[in-house]
């Protein structure tokens, strides 16, 4: 019984270790800043810096919940172009190999102004 | 670690499937000008294949549903290509039944294009994939 014992808990032990390692990923937009006013002729640099966790495998890049593009470098900036006049969600997500995001994400809104 | 499991086992029953539906019919096409009572098993394997293609799709869905609540996020070429795959899928299954049900009564030219147009179908639904896997 005792060696039973000392087995679950050996197995507890163990089976607890991934969930406690698991990294959580991150996603940081630095550029444009939450509620940042453009102009509608100015080209938007998005910069980010993006840690996928232990289950992220990439990125996909939302404009207005409508993806545009797969982010393949965890750093770096992304030139979005122009944007119509209006206010834009830009968000970023951390997806998985089955590109469902997985929960990591970030997302800023921006005011394009004529 | 279950997840990747989970994932791994549709993908194995995924990629064995996405074999069948081109291996077969290439190899139906090829025989095709013979009579032979081989390719009505074959017809049996592709149109069980294809149907076996859209539910290991699918379980791709149900796994990330179960995990995330969200299906894969998928647009634009990726989403085209999903549906091109599913009507790949569809087609399979409706050719494969016509095919055991009544080829009896067709021409061999009209067998032949069957295995034709099911070979087309396999490596239409293989080239999407590459689009869906890549663009998403």
């Amino acid at each position: 019984m005792r060696k039973f014992q000392a087995l679950a808990a050996s197995l507890a032990f163990t089976c607890s270790i991934p969930l406690a390692l698991a990294a959580e990923g991150t996603v940081a937009i630095s550029s444009p800043a939450e509620g940042a006013k453009i102009s509608p002729k100015t080209d938007i640099d998005l910069v980010y810096d993006i840690s996928l966790g232990d289950k992220g495998d990439h990125t996909h890049l939302y404009i207005d919940e409508k993806e545009i593009l797969t982010l393949r470098n965890l750093k770096g900036s992304q030139s979005l172009g122009t944007l119509a006049a209006g206010k834009h969600e830009i968000c970023v997500k951390v997806v998985n190999k089955a590109h469902t995001p997985i929960g990591p994400q970030k997302c800023v809104n921006v005011n394009v102004e004529a | 670690m279950f997840e990747n499991l989970n994932y791994a086992i549709v993908q194995l029953v995924h990629n064995f499937g996405a074999a069948a539906v081109v291996g077969f019919p290439v190899l139906g096409w090829y025989i095709s000008g013979q009579a032979s009572p081989v390719l009505r098993k074959f017809a049996w394997v592709v149109g069980l294949s294809w149907a076996v293609q859209a539910m290991s799709g699918a379980g791709f869905g149900a796994v990330s549903y179960y995990y995330y609540q969200t299906f894969p996020d998928l647009h634009g070429v990726a989403f085209a290509a999903l549906l091109i795959k599913i009507l790949c899928a569809a087609g399979g299954v409706v050719i494969a039944v016509k095919y055991l049900r009544q080829s009896a009564a067709w021409t061999p030219k009209r067998r032949r294009s069957a295995w034709g147009l099911l070979s087309l179908l396999g490596v239409t639904a293989l080239s999407a994939a590459a689009f869906l896997r890549w663009y998403a």
